[in-house]
């Protein structure tokens, strides 16, 4: 009974996604990331408060919202993300993106690692600077990574455009998710590659977030450089059409 | 034998002598600890840290609580370092808090009231990893250094038995080894700690090193020191003799030894050291775990010998093994029996509350949810209390 009915949800599901995305996200080029989801899975309810309520504090939307969750189809939590208190998607997507070849315990440890390496950093600034500096200094890890992070964000993007046989980079707004994916991309890629063999991820990583938090850095310069690229080729803006 | 053991130690308590050896405290001392028992602070910081800084006080009312450690004691009484994990925390901090908890507090007790002229017990701190065995082990040995006694002390006796380069073989027993360079640095570390009683042991006999050099009898044992740090080659057998003057000269009460030694089964193990026939070496071939073995056996009098069973750095044993039994096999427990075991176990509630305290204090718990009584059952249920573990998890918190 419930086999035939994903296979049948599976089988609309090409279609209705293909139906479904309007505005393609690259112009001339497909989608490549499929869900195996259809439409009618429903995300997963991860939240421990939603589950602890007793019958009697529900309200008549809730309890309608549970009744129906039991007829429906969900999709199955992905193993990376749990309930926890301390839990933070950010993090956990910049350790997706740290990870090779499916080793997440080893990404989570370099990122556990690096967040203990920034806050004893900061310790040490704190406890070497005065009084009145005290104050400005910041020591959770979470807030300089965040913070870190958003400054590597472009504002702006370049996009290659095929216009009379020549590509031609042309200035685009970027998305927020592209801003993201890219600031969190180039922070791994600076730390990959621009460090000496034997010094190790987490040591290199948390330097890049403490300067990138400062608005210094390797990473914060290669967004300088993108926007300046697209401040260059501003003529070009008319050749985008969305 | 633990019978007897038992009513050795219950015999001293009964004559009561420790409240005598170490005389009563000073007036106003005694005030300060009368008020902090009397008065409980209710302020934070009073609840985790207690203001009690000699070890010789502590007693119940200081269980759970954080005490600290002046930082040129550190480099006095602990000159190799502490545990890497701790001396991250000490320099982070800038301070050294260590816990007052029960299975520091037992040994105190059987140490204040040890008699001199028995010979020396063995007590052996044993517990799952990351309990405090070694940190309980630091805080016996700050005791002990702040009554005056001589610390022998060896930090990790399975740095001895694996990954040692450049050994010789002896020139004192053509059928063991020497190690240079791990008794060398050990040397250094024994002439910082103990500086005032190298001057006042004499050497009780002649040592000769080779054609040009010998120590004469009745020289201090300084010198000795001295020639084992310059000419590294003699440095393991400087230590064997260092090991043999202060075993025979430890009844005669001009000091009381303290032989403390983190990690023992190693001693009773197998090493990872091969001969240049690439053949494995016992450890009895070893001519610095053939020393520490005659000096952890209890035919002198005149100390104590605190001994914690390791299995982090153990060669060849199964993860969960704790018990000396597992850890130390037939022939290491043979070698320690009789002794007394302590057990290390995971903190209390109350230790837990007061450890999570402290990291608050310090504000080493940045994250806001960790403030909050969802994060604190939480990182009880991550870490199980086990001290080490919950020391990893608000690291990066």
């Amino acid at each position: 009974m419930a086999a035939p009915a994903v296979k049948a949800a599976r089988g609309r599901s090409v279609l209705a996604l293909g139906l479904r995305r309007a505005v393609p996200r690259l112009p001339g080029l497909s989608q490549v990331r499929w869900s195996r989801y259809g439409p009618e899975y429903r995300d997963p309810q991860i939240d421990k408060e939603y589950y602890r309520k007793t019958l009697a504090e529900l309200t008549e939307e809730e309890k309608y919202e549970q009744e129906l969750r039991k007829t429906q189809l969900i999709k199955a939590a992905p193993a990376a993300k749990t309930s926890s208190v301390f839990e933070d998607p950010v993090i956990s997507k910049f350790t997706n993106m740290m990870m090779k070849g499916g080793n997440r315990v080893l990404a989570r440890s370099l990122m556990t690692q690096t967040l203990e390496a920034v806050k004893r950093k900061q310790f040490e600034k704190y406890h070497a600077a005065a009084a009145e500096e005290q104050a400005t200094i910041e020591r959770n890890p979470y807030t300089i990574f965040h913070q870190a992070l958003k400054n590597c964000e472009p504002v702006i993007g370049l996009m290659p455009i095929l216009r009379g046989g020549h590509f031609y980079q042309v200035p685009v707004p970027l998305p927020d998710r592209r801003r993201r994916f890219l600031a969190m991309k180039w922070m791994i890629t600076e730390c990959r590659e621009k460090k000496h063999r034997r010094m190790l991820m987490p040591e290199k990583l948390s330097h890049e977030l403490l300067e990138a938090f400062h608005n210094q850095g390797p990473v914060i310069k290669k967004k300088h450089d993108m926007h300046k690229m697209a401040e260059a080729n501003r003529a070009l803006a008319h050749y985008r059409w969305w | 034998m633990l019978k007897r053991m038992t009513r050795l130690v219950s015999g001293a308590r009964q004559l009561d002598p420790g409240r005598f050896l170490h005389g009563e405290p000073q007036a106003p001392q005694s005030l300060a600890a009368h008020l902090d028992n009397q008065v409980p602070d209710e302020s934070p910081r009073a609840t985790s840290c207690t203001s009690e800084d000699d070890p010789a006080r502590h007693g119940e009312q200081h269980e759970g609580r954080h005490y600290r450690i002046p930082l040129q004691d550190l480099r006095t009484v602990f000159p190799h370092g502490l545990p890497p994990r701790f001396g991250m925390q000490v320099r982070t901090f800038n301070e050294a808090c260590l816990m007052v908890r029960k299975p520091a507090l037992e040994l105190l007790r059987y140490l204040k009231n040890t008699n001199f002229a028995h010979p020396a017990v063995r007590y052996v701190l044993y517990g799952e990893t990351g309990t405090g065995k070694t940190l309980s082990l630091c805080h016996v040995i700050h005791f002990c250094a702040k009554q005056d006694w001589l610390i022998l002390h060896i930090p990790d006796a399975h740095l001895w038995v694996k990954n040692c380069r450049g050994l010789l073989q002896s020139a004192y027993n053509k059928l063991r080894f020497d190690q240079p360079v791990e008794a060398s640095s050990w040397l250094k570390d024994f002439q910082t700690a103990n500086e005032r009683f190298l001057s006042q042991i004499k050497v009780q006999e002649k040592y000769v090193w080779n054609k040009r050099e010998s120590t004469e009898k009745g020289r201090p044992l300084g010198e000795v020191v001295e020639q084992g740090l310059t000419r590294v080659k003699n440095a393991t057998d400087a230590v064997g003799i260092v090991l043999k003057e202060l075993k025979r000269q430890s009844g005669s009460g001009a000091f009381r030894l303290l032989v403390a030694v983190d990690g023992v089964n190693a001693l009773w193990g197998r090493t990872t050291l091969r001969r240049e026939e690439k053949s494995l070496m016992a450890p009895e071939e070893l001519a610095l775990v053939h020393g520490l073995r005659k000096m952890v056996r209890n035919d002198w009098h005149g100390g104590a010998i605190v001994l914690t069973l390791s299995q982090t750095g153990s060669l060849f044993k199964p993860r969960k093994a704790y018990l000396p039994q597992e850890l130390l096999g037939k022939e290491g427990f043979d070698a320690l029996d009789p002794f007394i075991p302590i057990l290390v176990s995971n903190y209390s509630p109350e230790e837990f509350e007061s450890c999570v305290q402290y990291y608050l204090e310090n504000s080493w718990l940045q994250h806001e949810k960790a403030q909050t009584e969802e994060g604190k059952k939480e990182l009880l249920f991550l870490s199980n209390a086990n001290p080490g573990q919950l020391e990893r998890l608000c690291a990066y918190l």
